[in-house]
């Protein structure tokens, strides 16, 4: 081979950018991300998980939870409404500020003022593009609501309630992004589902709460015992919502049943912060009650 | 030579009159005979194992009751035992296998190393085998594509360096100049695979990253993987038998060398397409989609150079097994560039993603065209390094048809089914249990896919057992006569 030293190197150089490009540049961008102080609730964002539930990540990694499942909220680049509500008391200001924001409404009639209200001034239009506008109106005194134009499909379904971002992860080791969803999201679990009983019933045979289901039962993370007469059944034994174990026998989570679903109730990528900013969101503080992933989707962040 | 083939293979290129003359044919595969045919043993039976675990991950998949009592046994492990299997345990062994010959042939000289390469096919299947116990067991990294435990990987390494560098060894001291479009995919294959290997594993577990990077990192692994190493496999051996069994050689050496170089330049940086509105600077996933799109352009080069290759060569192709392996390796690298580069486009990765579409895609290139590319390739080496012909012709036709319906079967079940899931999970007004409904015939019948599958590595498997048979009595019968006919002392006494 003539070339022999060119293909070499040639090659070699080649995967050597490619490393650099998608690997190592992305570490010089986010690489250094640090948990951000949060000052209204007092937390650094995104918290350490409790000690059970980081045994019960391996307990995820382990049964291979991420081939089904995965952990991540698309909101693909967030466009925006803006509706004026109150034109305030000011009206040459406000009128310069539109004739910024929607020139046409101003040259049709100089003397008209958008009617009736809330009247629609921008409609998907880029987020920074209708925050400029939002801020350069209510500074001319004019009331008015931002909101987001395209929810997606994922928050639509109540699977998070704002995109995740690279933050999110910062104490994740392995992080378990996964690629396929055989079944639902997983990244906000824990904020609308609350109930430990319902998770350890799901992992024991998800087709009790939904037949039809597809998700593999996991028997061997829970231990049948005997009842005996004259020992107390086990207080973490499985009941309720339907179920009823076989006469004689009770059903016990083994400890690792326990660490998955803690690890399960600790995921929540909801904490709103300026890189994950969704105008209308609210984080669930109060989680709904017992929300379920299959249940019909939750109304959007709507105004 | 082999019944598979309907005519003498002719040389690529003629070899050049000038000195040292290459070694003859024979010479060379009987250099190759032990160290390849070992590793092309260990590798059909894990050609086997993988399609067995394969088939049991698609039943589960849609019959999730079926072994549930067992750990190891849960779908989370089968899936990815059988992918491993498959990629480290077949097409890297049968890769090798057939990179340390095709190197011989082309260099016309014999392969060096035969004792090293044997210790090293036997480090790595041990590696693996490990490998497998532990994501058995559950020790897995957590990253699909580098499920193997951490303590496997200087293992597979091990085995690696005892056997690639042979590859380079031999060719350094070939007696033809000139160098092969097939040599230049091998070569790249095998300096890349080390490298990408070794720096996906460190990324992800002895050195991890910081959050979301480790998924970047395992990202442009998967990627590197599925192009240079198994996709460059697969072009090596459809760039060495097209012309070598067709006897017309590749049309323009310039296109090739284009298709070569612009591949492994953005080949390997359209990883993030998996992650595209993942949680990653947005830069990242654009970047991908550039180099995604640009992919066309190697993907043209090899569907254009090889069509007119293969132009009015039907009846060559029809009369050479062989052949149907290669052709339909090629055909499925040109349709899984072309679905890859709009697989990459953001308004149809908006619809694609997280569903049955990625799998579908990476089953295209990993069965499709590296698993057909080494099975074809290894129906031709396997007879000329046994020195006899495949006992039985048939199985190996029968083969082909049931790996390329399996290939076939899985392609659109999956990628159509990936739409249907898409179009359902972006409509939120249907309920989750709905999207199952939408995407679980699909995957069902994954599972008669990888059945057929199986069935034709078996078909293979038996094939070579027979061979082998055939072989080893042809070998023992002076021995064993020798052990019945009297000694002429006796005779004489």
């Amino acid at each position: 081979m003539k070339h022999g030293p060119l293909l070499f190197l040639g090659v070699l150089s080649t995967v050597l950018a490619s490393w650099l490009g998608a690997v190592v540049a992305p570490h010089f961008q986010i690489g250094n991300e640090e948990p951000v102080p949060i000052d209204e609730l007092g937390i650094n964002y995104p918290l350490d998980r409790p000690g059970d539930a980081k045994q019960g990540a391996r307990v995820y990694r382990a049964q291979g939870c991420n081939y089904c499942h995965t952990q991540q909220v698309r909101q693909e680049p967030l466009l925006a409404d803006l509706f004026l509500t109150d034109p305030g008391t000011n009206t040459t200001a406000l009128r310069a500020a539109l004739a910024v924001a929607r020139p046409d409404l101003v040259a049709a009639d100089a003397t008209a003022l958008p009617d009736p209200l809330p009247s629609p001034l921008l409609s998907h239009v880029s987020f920074t593009l209708a925050d400029q506008a939002m801020r350069r109106l209510t500074n001319a005194g004019a009331r008015v609501e931002l909101t987001p134009a395209n929810v997606s499909a994922d928050i639509r379904r109540g699977w998070g309630v704002r995109r995740t971002v690279a933050r999110d992860y910062l104490r994740d080791q392995p992080v378990m992004l996964g690629q396929v969803r055989f079944g639902p999201d997983l990244a906000n679990l824990g904020a609308r589902q609350t109930n430990a009983m319902r998770l350890l019933l799901k992992l024991y045979n998800a087709r009790i709460e939904m037949p039809g289901s597809p998700m593999p039962r996991y028997p061997y993370l829970f231990e049948e015992r005997k009842l005996r007469p004259g020992r107390a059944p086990s207080p973490e034994a499985l009941g309720g919502f339907g179920f009823n174990p076989p006469p004689g026998i009770e059903i016990v989570p083994r400890p690792e049943a326990l660490q998955l679903v803690a690890y399960l109730l600790s995921l929540k990528a909801d904490t709103l912060f300026y890189e994950a900013y969704m105008p209308g969101a609210k984080p669930a503080v109060i989680p709904a009650p017992a929300g379920d992933t299959n249940a019909p989707p939750a109304p959007g962040p709507t105004p | 030579m082999s019944p598979v083939e309907s005519s003498p293979p002719a040389s690529p290129t003629p070899a050049p009159a000038a000195p040292p003359t290459p070694a003859p044919v024979d010479m060379v595969d009987r250099s190759c005979r032990w160290p390849v045919m070992i590793l092309v043993a260990l590798a059909t039976g894990w050609l086997v194992t993988a399609g067995i675990l394969a088939v049991l991950a698609a039943v589960k998949l849609h019959a999730p009751g079926m072994l549930a009592n067992y750990a190891w046994l849960t779908y989370g492990r089968v899936q990815p035992a059988a992918w491993n299997a498959f990629v480290f345990g077949f097409a890297s062994l049968a890769g090798l296998a057939m990179a340390l010959w095709m190197t011989a042939r082309l260099s016309g000289a014999p392969l060096r190393g035969g004792g090293y390469i044997i210790l090293g096919g036997f480090v790595w299947h041990a590696g693996v085998k490990l490998g497998l116990l532990g994501i058995l067991a559950g020790e897995t990294t957590g990253f699909e594509g580098l499920e193997l435990p951490p303590f496997t990987v200087p293992i597979l390494l091990a085995g690696y360096l005892l056997i690639a560098p042979w590859t380079l060894l031999t060719f350094a001291r070939r007696a033809r100049p000139e160098s092969y479009i097939s040599q230049w995919h091998l070569i790249a294959a095998l300096l890349v695979f080390p490298w990408v290997f070794v720096a996906g594993h460190l990324a992800v577990s002895y050195l991890p990253l910081r959050g979301v990077l480790q998924a970047a990192a395992q990202a442009w692994y998967l990627q590197n993987l599925h192009v240079l190493w198994l996709g460059f496999l697969g072009l090596a051996a459809v760039f060495y038998f097209v012309p070598k069994i067709t006897g017309a050689a590749v049309p323009s050496r310039s296109l090739a060398l284009f298709g070569f170089w612009t591949l492994t330049v953005f080949g390997g940086l359209a990883g993030m397409t998996r992650y595209s509105g993942g949680p990653f600077p947005a830069w990242m996933t654009s970047l991908a989609v550039v180099a995604g799109v640009l992919t066309l352009f190697p993907v043209y080069a090899v569907a254009v150079n090889l069509g007119s290759a293969l132009r009015g060569q039907a009846a060559r192709v029809r009369g050479s097994v062989v052949l149907w392996f290669i052709v339909f390796a090629w055909l499925a690298f040109v349709a899984g560039g072309v679905l890859a580069a709009v697989n990459s486009l953001a308004s149809v990765r908006e619809i694609t993603q997280f569903t049955l579409f990625t799998p579908g895609l990476d089953q295209l290139t990993v069965l499709g065209v590296c698993g057909m590319a080494l099975q074809g390739a290894l129906y031709f080496i396997v007879p000329r390094l046994l020195g006899v012909p495949w006992p039985a012709p048939l199985l190996a036709r029968l083969h082909f048809f049931l790996a390329a319906a399996a290939v076939l079967v899985l392609a659109v079940a999956f990628l159509a089914g990936g739409v249907a899931q898409g179009l359902a999970l972006n409509n939120p007004d249907l309920g989750f249990i709905q999207v199952v409904g939408r995407y679980l015939p699909f995957a069902a019948t994954g599972t008669l896919a990888h059945l057929l599958w199986l069935g034709g590595a078996a078909l293979f498997a038996v094939n070579l057992i027979l061979a082998l048979v055939v072989c080893g009595r042809r070998a023992a019968q002076p021995a064993v006569r020798a052990l019945w006919t009297p000694a002429p002392t006796e005779v004489e006494a």
